[in-house]
C-alpha cells in the first residue's frame, strides 16, 4: 500500500516536471543578434541621462561637495 | 493481482514521463543554441568604450553596531533604509547623514528590508521567518517597534522583500524555497511560487512597463522568472556553478543579471532565453553577493566578499573599475532612483554613498 503511494508520488512529480518543461519549450525565442541590438540601443538611448556613467557636475549632484554652503 | 498491475502501470507512466522530460530538455537546449548567432560583446563592437569614471565615496553612514545586511532607497532619492545583524533598522537622510528613525527588533539577522513606494513605511525580516511592515511616524518619540505589523509568514528565513508598486502588496523570498505575494492590510497570502529546490536568496520585480513578472535566484543555482498572477514559472536558467545571491533586472526589463558564490556575475537575455554574458576575471576568486545596474544599463555594479565593488561594462563584458573602501564583505549595492549615486552596505557595519 505504502509502496503504491510512493510511486504515485514520483509520477505526480514527474508529471509536474514535464508540464513545466512543456511551458518553457513552448516559448517563442528571438535570435541574440536581434535582442542584443535592442539591449545596445537601450544603453545608447539612455546614456546621457545616466549620471554615474557620464559624471555630472558638483552643482547638479547633491552628493558631490560644492565650494559654497547651501542652506537646505 | 490488481496491485501488481497498478504497479506496472505506474512504472510505465514514470519511465515514459522521464523520456518525455529528457527529450523536452534536449529540445530546449537545441532551441537556445540555434539562437546564439552572436555574442553580446560582438553586437556591441561599434559602441564607444566607457570613459574614466570619477566615482568615489561621498558619504560614510556610521550607526549600525553590526553587519549591515540590506538597504533600499526611498523614491525621494535621498532617504534610505538599512537593516543589520543585530536586529536594527535605520532610516537615513543620505544628504545630511541624519538618522531619521531607528527601530530595534527582537530578531537578529534582519536580512531583508525595503522602502514602501509612498515613503510612509518600511518592510523588514530575516531569521524571524516573517516580513513585517513598520509605518514611519513623523513623531520622533513614537515607539516604532510597537507599531510593527507582521505580513508574511514563511517556514524559514526571509531572504528578500519588495513592495510591488503600491504600499498594498509585498513580494517575499525565503530560505523555505518559495516566494510569495501578500496583502499588507490583511496579511493574506495572495499567491505562492514554487519551483526552486533549495533556499531562494533574492528576488527582483520587473520594471513596471514590462508587466507582472519577477525573477528569483537561489541555492539551487537556478534563476526563475515568474508570472505574478498565475504563479507559473515561465522561464528558468541554470548556468551558475554555485548559489545565486542576487538577481536584478536590466532597466528595460528585457534582461537580468545575477551574482553568485562562483565569483561570476552573469547576464541573461529574456527574449533569447539564454545567458549572453559572463562577468569574470581570474583575479576575482571571491563570491559576488549583490548587483545593480546604472540608469542606462551600461554599468553593472557588483559587490563581492573580498570587500570590493567591481564595475562592469555590461555590453563589452570588461571591468571598468574597482571601488575600494569597505573593510569587510559588501552585502548590498543599490543605485539611487535618479541614478546620481550608488549606496553600498557592508559587514564592516557601515554604508557608503558613491558618486
Amino acid at each position: 500500500m505504502s509502496g503504491r503511494t510512493c510511486s504515485s508520488g514520483h509520477v505526480v512529480q514527474a508529471q509536474k516536471l514535464v508540464d513545466q518543461l512543456r511551458v518553457e519549450a513552448g516559448m517563442e525565442r528571438i535570435k541574440i543578434s536581434l535582442t542584443a541590438a535592442d539591449l545596445v540601443r537601450f544603453c545608447q538611448d539612455h546614456r546621457r541621462s545616466d549620471p554615474l556613467l557620464t559624471g555630472i557636475s558638483a552643482s547638479s549632484n547633491p552628493f558631490k561637495d560644492k565650494k559654497t554652503c547651501r542652506l537646505l | 493481482m490488481k496491485m501488481a498491475c497498478k504497479g506496472l502501470q505506474t512504472g510505465e507512466t514514470l519511465s515514459s514521463l522521464k523520456r518525455e522530460s529528457e527529450s523536452l530538455r534536449k529540445k530546449l537546449e537545441e532551441e537556445r543554441r540555434k539562437l546564439a548567432d552572436v555574442e553580446l560583446n560582438q553586437a556591441a563592437e561599434k559602441v564607444e568604450v566607457v570613459g574614466a569614471l570619477s566615482i568615489k565615496t561621498r558619504r560614510l553612514l556610521k550607526g549600525h553596531g553590526n553587519k549591515v545586511l540590506c538597504m533600499d532607497w526611498c523614491k525621494d532619492k535621498r532617504r534610505l533604509v538599512s537593516s543589520s545583524q543585530d536586529g536594527k533598522v535605520i532610516v537615513w537622510d543620505a544628504f545630511t547623514l541624519n538618522k531619521e528613525h531607528g527601530v530595534s527588533l527582537p530578531c537578529t539577522w534582519m536580512m531583508a528590508c525595503a522602502y514602501s513606494p509612498s515613503g510612509c513605511a518600511v518592510a523588514c525580516g530575516g531569521l524571524d521567518n516573517k516580513c513585517s511592515v513598520i509605518p514611519l511616524s513623523l513623531d520622533r518619540n513614537e515607539n516604532l517597534a510597537a507599531k510593527k505589523k507582521s505580513v508574511a509568514m514563511h517556514t524559514n528565513y526571509l531572504s528578500g522583500c519588495t513592495f510591488t508598486g503600491s504600499d498594498m502588496q509585498i513580494l517575499t523570498s525565503s530560505g523555505d524555497g518559495s516566494c510569495a505575494l501578500w496583502d499588507v492590510e490583511s496579511g493574506q497570502l495572495l499567491q505562492s511560487f514554487h519551483g526552486h529546490t533549495a533556499d531562494v536568496l533574492s528576488l527582483d520585480l520587473a520594471p513596471s512597463e514590462t508587466g507582472n513578472t519577477f525573477v528569483s535566484g537561489g541555492s539551487d543555482r537556478r534563476s526563475n522568472v515568474w508570472d505574478m498572477r498565475s504563479g507559473q514559472n515561465i522561464q528558468s536558467f541554470e548556468s551558475h556553478e554555485s548559489d545565486i545571491n542576487c538577481v536584478k533586472y536590466y532597466p528595460s526589463g528585457d534582461a537580468f543579471a545575477s551574482a553568485s558564490d562562483d565569483s561570476t556575475c552573469r547576464f541573461y537575455d529574456l527574449r533569447a532565453d539564454r545567458e549572453v554574458a559572463v562577468y569574470q576575471k581570474d583575479s576575482i576568486i571571491f563570491g559576488a553577493s549583490t548587483v545593480d545596474f546604472s540608469l542606462s544599463g551600461r554599468l553593472l555594479f557588483a559587490g563581492y566578499n573580498d570587500y570590493t565593488i567591481n564595475v562592469w561594462d555590461v555590453l563589452k563584458g570588461t571591468r571598468v573599475t574597482c571601488l575600494f573602501g569597505h573593510e569587510n564583505r559588501v552585502s548590498r549595492v543599490r543605485v539611487s532612483p535618479d541614478g546620481t549615486a550608488l549606496c553600498s552596505a557592508s559587514w564592516d557595519n557601515t554604508l557608503r554613498i558613491w558618486a
